[in-house]
């Protein structure tokens, strides 16, 4: 039997990518739209004095210059995707350094550029706190968040560690980061009367919609969000941030179209950020390995006017079996701008418990693989149910295997090629996919035997078009061809945001629905008709496949679905409306390789290997690029990326692609990817798992378990540079 | 007001600037809006230029300060040239200048009078794909596919250059271009491919 899921189809959307004719939300043809520019603070902490706008309003091409004193007043939304905790540009209080002050409309960009460097602001400014490190005595556990609660406690931590053979007790730091999609977060806006159309650069189209109609006071249903294609966004442009909003507030006020988009720079304090981490690990386990206790407390920065935490610290709970765990995720107020959820959420905590558990191995003299085996647990240890299918047993003897790590000397600074250190490292990747609200879907089938799918989800570039359209073509039975899936749009019906690995498995399920339901009207229609050679045969009896219904045990009996529409001779529509999506789990084991020169402190990463369970493989081909999008981006957590804050002034002082060091394509080997490719039978979308953010969480610590066994030294703060390196470099 | 007038402004369009301004704000709870645009109140010097883009020539009068990049996006409507940074640091937005690759972003339009011009947007015949793009899809080099016009025609140039000899001179030559999504071995396996399929 021929199956289109499964099979590794190129992107549908790919003659729209390499011919420039995708259409990303700055591309948008908006006849008359003029252009915005956000002026920011450039203070972290304080209030407006003065803010002098008349030479700006006179420069050429100005339309309008809006401050807080002119700026429309805006209600700060409700919804969940909105995690700013007040809208700036409403009043003279000034909650970090490049926070917007003014918005600058023009007829042209250059001249509203030209006349945003007029505007002159004056402040009384308060000296600002900006590191962590000075804050730690105020730390606290803040309320539950949108991931559920800060600190949990299964069984009794003290006893535990008390229990314990060998003790790690570690401490690592990890920086700021920022998700630099390529695509800088942009918003145009264009009214028409009391109707808006946003053409926005969304993980979140739905909540979009939401966020604008709270802001504006305007009913849902008046304002449609437009994302068909998105440049990235790994999690940036998840939540609604206020550029948005106040973009679609300029416009109303001006009854002109207004298009924004952000600096690079300005994407720095614009949308969210990845807090830094300080991280405190003990665990304790018996000379066999086994663990006895996990003491896990986090402290990051949150700020004076928003407390959430978005580093999860989910491994440390649920992916090893280990009867006293505590886990706390504290948080200090700094004066920095809010931070968010970021690709992967949970790859902080898993940095800090996989290191632990590499640091652990060393202290028991024990395989890193082995350790981890003897911690399995096949059902979630906090609610002691079976996960919907956990074949990570499989991720390590494959991944293992294929990396040929049973010829790795586990002696540290054993492995050499010349003068060149080898080092060898590993660690378990996990991340939650699913427990969100989910998606609608909508089909309509055509007389002429075509299907339009709709779901107002998006594409981040993970293949939401390819994916879908291939189960959508699976459930009714069709050609791949035969099928238009279709997307960023809030007037398709609801899907949450396309963050966290909860696209497959809420708008999977959804589409799985929705094409099963017109499959059985279809099917009905041929039974019920005596026109049909199909008739009469029950309808459970009918398959439906590469563009015929057949009747099951008499292939002879059949006919073409275009057929059977065509004679209908209307459309067969189907409509579900969303279910939240069961808690799913998806895991791996990666491996790195790295080597290391000792007279400069260069580290090269020469080999990356992951073994994966994301349940059943919708598309090898685009589900292998989500696996070699996560290890490229924790080499870049590893040992390049950081985002530096001028701790005085609580500024961002690299905020652009020079300073802060994204990946090349010179430091990025060959990365090889398997796949386990077993159904979860608790997953609507086909069996198949969210699987987007899992080949991000144990790379990271992969890399720098590399480096200790390359060099023999622990680097517990993140990224590790040469300078770290050379440091030491006489005793490397 | 009277800097503007030591930058060499008439006093004509000064006191029309200052005369619009003056009375957008007496309108109580109102915006600062000018009704139009006044003259002469900031650098405007123009140029008349003819970029040809994709074989194509187009005749602009054009702000000396307009970057190329904006041209094609903004004023030509030619947006498959991307902006990531608008400082040379993505190469989101390479083209082609008489074959060579050219981040347009760091480019002003007065500079390329004339000269020919190729964005992804002129790969194509009709619709046979370009070696290249061909390669790109099928090894699946993008993901978000918003850095694929510059690493597109990078790799254009990359191989035209003579710079796919092996991986390595192909990861090194092609790192001008960013890819958030991490899509770089499959790039260089496109790259590689259609580096072969050129018959070199």
């Amino acid at each position: 039997m021929s199956s289109i899921v499964g099979s590794p189809v190129p992107r549908v959307d790919g003659r729209a990518k390499v011919t420039g004719a995708a259409t990303y939300a700055a591309d948008a043809e908006v006849r008359g739209a003029l252009h915005g520019l956000l002026v920011l603070s450039t203070v972290a902490s304080g209030r407006i004095t003065r803010i002098d706008t008349r030479e700006a309003e006179r420069s050429a091409g100005v339309v309008a210059v809006f401050t807080h004193r002119n700026m429309p007043r805006l209600a700060r939304p409700e919804y969940i995707g909105f995690l700013k905790g007040f809208i700036p540009v409403q009043d003279p209080d000034i909650h970090h350094s490049g926070q917007p002050v003014a918005y600058v409309v023009a007829e042209t960009l250059e001249e509203a550029q030209h006349a945003a460097t007029l505007v002159g602001v004056s402040y009384d400014a308060r000296p600002p706190r900006a590191v962590v490190a000075d804050a730690m005595d105020e730390a606290y556990v803040p309320p539950p968040g949108l991931s559920g609660p800060n600190e949990t406690t299964r069984g009794d931590v003290a006893a535990g560690l008390a229990q314990a053979d060998v003790l790690v007790d570690v401490t690592y730091t990890t920086p700021m980061h920022h998700h630099n999609s390529i695509e800088p977060s942009t918003t145009t806006a264009d009214w028409d009367g009391e109707r808006v159309t946003v053409y926005e650069s969304a993980q979140g189209g739905h909540a979009t919609r939401i966020c604008i109609s709270e802001a504006l006071g305007v009913p849902p249903g008046n304002v449609r969000v437009l994302s068909p294609f998105l440049g990235g966004g790994f999690g940036a442009k998840g939540p609604v941030w206020p550029h948005t909003l106040l973009t679609a507030a300029v416009a109303r006020e001006l009854r002109r179209p207004v298009k924004l988009v952000l600096a690079r720079a300005q994407t720095y304090t614009s949308h969210g950020l990845r807090a830094e981490a300080h991280q405190r690990l003990r665990i304790g386990a018996r000379h066999d390995g086994t663990l006895t206790a996990i003491d896990h407390v986090s402290t990051s920065q949150v700020t004076r006017t928003e407390e959430g935490v978005f580093s999860q610290s989910q491994s440390s709970r649920i992916l090893y079996a280990c009867p006293h765990v505590h886990v706390a995720q504290r948080a200090v107020r700094l004066d920095l701008p809010a931070p968010s959820f970021m690709r992967p959420p949970e790859s902080v905590g898993a940095f800090g418990l996989e290191s632990a558990l590499d640091e652990l191995s060393y202290a028991l003299g024990m395989d890193p693989i082995e350790l981890r085996l003897r911690n399995h647990t096949a059902v979630n240890p906090e609610t002691g149910e079976p996960f919907g299918s956990k074949h990570l047993l499989e991720c390590y003897r494959r991944g293992a295997a294929a990396f040929r790590w049973t010829e790795r000397d586990p002696r540290p600074r054993s492995m050499r090629d010349g003068d060149t250190l080898i080092g060898w490292g590993m660690a378990t990747a996990a991340h939650t996919a699913g427990g969100r609200p989910g998606a609608g879907a909508r089909v309509v089938l055509s007389p002429a035997g075509k299907a339009v799918v709709q779901v107002g989800t998006h594409d981040i570039g993970t293949g939401t078009y390819t994916v879908m359209s291939q189960i959508a073509a699976q459930t009714l039975g069709l050609e791949l061809d035969d099928v238009d899936f279709q997307l960023g749009d809030s007037d398709y019906p609801f899907a949450f945001m396309s963050v966290a690995s909860a696209t497959v498995p809420g708008v999977g399920a959804a589409v799985n629905r929705a094409c099963t339901t017109a499959r059985r009207s279809v099917i009905d229609l041929a039974v019920t008709d005596p026109r049909s050679p199909l008739h009469g045969i029950p309808a459970e009896q009918i398959t439906a496949e590469a563009g015929f219904l057949r009747a099951t045990g008499d292939s002879r009996r059949r006919e073409r679905v275009r057929t059977v529409l065509a004679r209908h001779g209307e459309p067969v529509e189907a409509t579900t409306e969303p279910v939240p999506i069961p808690p799913g789990y998806s895991v791996g084991a990666e491996f790195a390789e790295v080597r290391v020169d000792p007279r400069v402190g260069r580290v090269r990463v020469t080999r990356m290997l992951g073994a994966y369970d994301a349940g059943r493989v919708l598309n090898r081909r685009t589900l292998r690029s989500q696996a070699l999008g996560g290890a490229v981006c924790a080499l870049g957590f590893a040992l390049t990326e950081h985002t530096v804050v001028d701790p005085h002034r609580a500024r961002i002082v690299n905020p652009n692609l020079s300073g802060y060091l994204l990946p090349v394509n010179a430091d990025i080997p060959h990365v090889q990817a398997l796949f386990i490719d077993e159904p979860d039978p608790t997953s609507e979308a086909l069996g198949a798992r969210g699987f987007g953010e899992t080949p991000g969480t144990g790379m990271t610590a992969a890399i720098g378990n590399a480096i200790y066994h390359a060099t023999g030294r622990r680097f517990r703060d993140l990224p590790i540079t040469q300078d770290k390196l050379i440091r030491g470099a006489n005793t490397l | 007001m009277s800097d503007m007038s030591k930058d060499g402004h008439s006093r004509r369009s000064v006191l029309k600037a200052g005369g619009v301004t003056t009375a957008a704000l007496a309108v109580p709870g109102g915006v600062a809006a000018a009704a139009a645009p006044p003259e002469g109140t900031a650098p405007a010097s123009t140029a008349e230029v003819t970029l040809t883009v994709n074989g194509r020539p187009h005749a602009l009068t054009i702000e000396c300060r307009v970057t190329l990049l904006d041209a094609l996006r903004e004023r030509l409507g030619l947006t498959g040239t991307k902006k990531g940074c608008d400082r040379g640091e993505c190469g989101a937005c390479t083209l082609l200048i008489e074959g060579e690759r050219v981040k347009s972003c760091m480019t002003l339009a007065v500079m390329e009078d004339g000269r020919e011009i190729t964005t992804v947007e002129g790969l194509a015949r009709g619709d046979e794909l370009h070696p290249v793009q061909e390669a790109f899809i099928r090894r699946d080099a993008f993901q978000c596919g918003f850095c694929t016009p510059g690493q597109i025609m990078s790799a254009v140039a990359c191989i035209n250059e003579g710079h796919t000899r092996s991986c390595e001179e192909i990861r090194e030559w092609m790192s001008g271009n960013l890819c958030r999504c991490g899509c770089y071995p499959n790039i260089v396996d496109a790259v590689r491919d259609a580096g072969n399929g050129a018959g070199r």
